[in-house]
């Protein structure tokens, strides 16, 4: 890592324009596809790139978005970087949640420490979560994939039948508790919008995460592992402990998410499948920021404007929401592959040249 | 707790554990393919949720076999998709296979809204057809063990049948052809192959077409089988649990199956326990099949771990 600062930019530069010639691409196919359905394409095609700043409203809303897709992102970032494929964030993000909710409902919920405390407690049961499927591996080599996915399932399904047999009011057959006290439910910056403590929880966590992975010894050592496990282990690393803990803090960060869904001024309260799917969405942030904390933001500041224009999209035009999806797809795929300039690599592939003589992955 | 073990040991449940286990075969065997060429498929979610789709609306306009025909095409183009990606354009796979799965997600209630003009729910307006069930009621004529057998033989999906066939089919390709050979060559060590002159890449490009392919089967007998019609994340995890059933069937065809059938029986097992045991909450009932793939697999994984260690003492 003895990059000088030039190259560096350099590196930075590079990534970005990938990155912004993913999206052209991804909005081009996302246009052909509102022409082939919409009728009115172009008001359609308008408000998934205007809409967000329509108002103050719509711009809470959005940075709401970015604040938690930051979060997953930075969980996701963690995992990948130690190049572990734990998919938990979303189970993460529903212990999280739960358990800040408790705690919301609980006596302490109505005195000054609730944020607080809440917090702590969505990052432990998120951390827990999370240390499962990393132990599982270290010890008995089970797939962190399978695992976590598993535990996903596991987590929505027992937090959606906690809500509804428990947690909801009783008798009004609600899939959701009654608002927290106002003490536990986190307060407007600006008040009248969704922009609340949460946009800062997402900045403090990305400095955090950048500090551990850049700044200290742990954070050398995942990286290592991430990068050539065989060497760390050369080197005397104990790289199951590093995937464990890696998994582990990941974790927490994706039960702190769940502290600011639940806590947020979007919500103030637990419900049923409560994340909209936004925790996988961090697959995408990490992709694209390349696992760098310090990126997570700006991409989520991006990718927040497109899913908020798209949510828009949704609501205002004939042009449903999940046709976003063909975008987030496409943008992964082009980030994740090696195409260097689209023009022309991608057309000599097309035409079944191979640029150079493919080298065998003998390293799998 | 009796009522239990007669339910379970009666013909009927045996038909639903073969119904729920065809999807999970057909994406087990799709997964094992690609697992041995050395890719790990984590797409298999996502094929099986857009195949469903696919066979669902082409069997409005189309006979079943058409629709089915079509949800396997839809399977491998998403095969061959990733195939492009990871191959040639070098991508990781399992970022190329989350791809295909969000994809998944949100593209198919983006066309099921356009299908069936804003509904994005569920194909219950559409006027889908079902694989048809093959009857065997002339087994009844047998003496003795012949009402038995057709009880538990009779009115499985065609594509049951089919399943057992691919078993034996996949078997053979792998350890009987010499196709068989190179595949698990290049999962195993692809230096090797490709010293020989094989196509590394070819193969594994093939692999993930025909991985995609068994995964469409599977979606298909979902959509038109198990339920009559596409409903929005109707695979719920069935393809992850299939990749969860790769491993546990120590990546061998023969094992796939028991694998599936393994969390088959859980599936069925959580169909049938809503009626007799109302007193547990439904939704904790839904997480057995999960709860049982997350066990197995650890343990599984525990005792390959320790074989794989006594070995390496027995050589020293």
């Amino acid at each position: 890592m003895s990059t000088t600062s030039p190259s560096r930019w350099k590196a930075v530069r590079r990534e970005a324009g990938r990155a912004l010639t993913a999206v052209v691409i991804a909005l081009a196919v996302a246009l052909i596809v509102i022409l082939c359905t919409s009728a009115d394409p172009g008001a359609a095609f308008r408000t998934l790139l205007t809409a967000p700043l329509s108002s103050n409203r719509t711009m809470g809303l959005w940075i709401d978005d970015v604040a938690k897709l930051t979060l997953t992102g930075l969980a996701f970032s963690l995992v990948f970087q130690a190049r572990q494929f734990s998919m938990g964030v979303q189970g993460q993000v529903y212990m999280g949640g739960l358990f800040a909710a408790l705690i919301a409902m609980s006596p302490i919920g109505t005195t000054p420490l609730a944020i607080p405390v809440a917090m702590l407690a969505a990052m432990c049961a998120g951390a827990v979560y999370g240390f499962i499927p990393g132990y599982a591996k270290a010890r008995f080599g089970a797939s962190e994939i399978v695992s976590s996915l598993m535990l996903n399932y596991i987590a929505i399904l027992v937090v959606n039948y906690l809500i509804r047999a428990h947690l909801a009011p009783a008798g009004t057959g609600q899939l959701m508790t009654a608002k927290f006290p106002d003490t536990a439910i986190f307060p407007a910056i600006i008040p009248g919008t969704r922009f609340d403590l949460g946009i800062i929880i997402a900045l403090v966590a990305t400095f955090a995460v950048w500090f551990l992975l850049y700044r200290t010894s742990w954070g050398l050592k995942l990286r290592l592992v991430g990068h050539n496990p065989k060497f760390a282990e050369y080197a005397g690393i104990r790289s199951s402990f590093i995937m464990v803990s890696a998994m582990t803090v990941a974790g927490a960060f994706g039960g702190l998410l769940g502290s600011v869904f639940v806590q947020g001024r979007a919500f103030g309260n637990l419900a049923q499948s409560f994340d909209g799917n936004l925790a996988f969405e961090g697959i995408l942030i990490a992709i694209v920021a390349r696992s760098r904390p310090l990126a997570v933001p700006f991409v989520a500041l991006a990718y927040g404007y497109l899913r908020q224009g798209a949510q828009l999209m949704g609501i205002r035009t004939d042009v449903p929401t999940e046709m976003i999806s063909v975008v987030q797809a496409i943008i992964i795929l082009l980030v994740a592959s090696s195409f260097s300039l689209p023009g022309k690599k991608f057309f000599m592939g097309l035409l079944g040249k191979k640029p150079a003589p493919a080298t065998p992955e003998a390293a799998k | 707790m009796i009522e239990l073990l007669v339910t379970v040991f009666s013909a009927t449940f045996f038909v639903t554990v073969i119904r729920t286990t065809t999807p999970l075969l057909f994406a087990t065997l799709g997964g094992l393919i690609s697992d041995l060429s050395g890719a790990l498929n984590v797409a298999l979610e996502g094929m099986m949720l857009i195949a469903a789709l696919t066979a669902v609306i082409v069997s409005v306009y189309a006979p079943w076999y058409v629709a089915v025909l079509s949800g396997v095409a839809a399977g491998a183009m998403l095969g061959a998709l990733m195939a492009l990606f990871h191959l040639r354009f070098k991508a990781d796979i399992i970022l190329v296979g989350f791809a295909v799965n969000i994809l998944a997600t949100g593209g198919t209630v983006f066309a099921l809204a356009q299908a069936t003009g804003g509904d994005k729910g569920t194909s219950i307006n559409l006027q889908s057809k079902a694989v048809p069930a093959v009857n065997l009621s002339f087994l009844e004529a047998i003496p003795l063990i012949g009402p038995t057998l057709k009880a538990l033989l009779s009115g499985h999906s065609i594509l049951s049948w089919l399943g057992v066939f691919m078993v034996f089919a996949v078997w053979y390709f792998l350890f009987r052809t010499p196709y068989g050979l190179w595949l698990r060559g290049v999962g195993e060590y692809p230096a090797a192959p490709e010293a020989a002159g094989i196509p590394v890449g070819k193969v594994r490009a093939w692999s993930l077409v025909a991985s995609g392919a068994l995964a469409g089967i599977g979606g298909a007998q979902l959509a038109m089988f198990n339920y009559i019609g596409f409903t929005r994340d109707m695979t719920s995890g069935r393809g992850f649990i299939a990749l969860g059933a790769v491993l546990l069937g120590a990546r061998h065809p023969v094992g796939a199956m028991l694998a599936a059938l393994l969390f088959g029986i859980f599936e069925g097992l959580a169909v049938v326990m809503p009626n007799l045991f109302n007193w547990i909450p439904g939704e904790i009932i839904q997480t057995i099949p999960f709860v049982v793939t997350v066990l197995a697999l650890i343990l599984f994984s525990y005792r390959a771990q320790r074989a794989l260690k006594t070995r390496a003492q027995a050589r020293a």
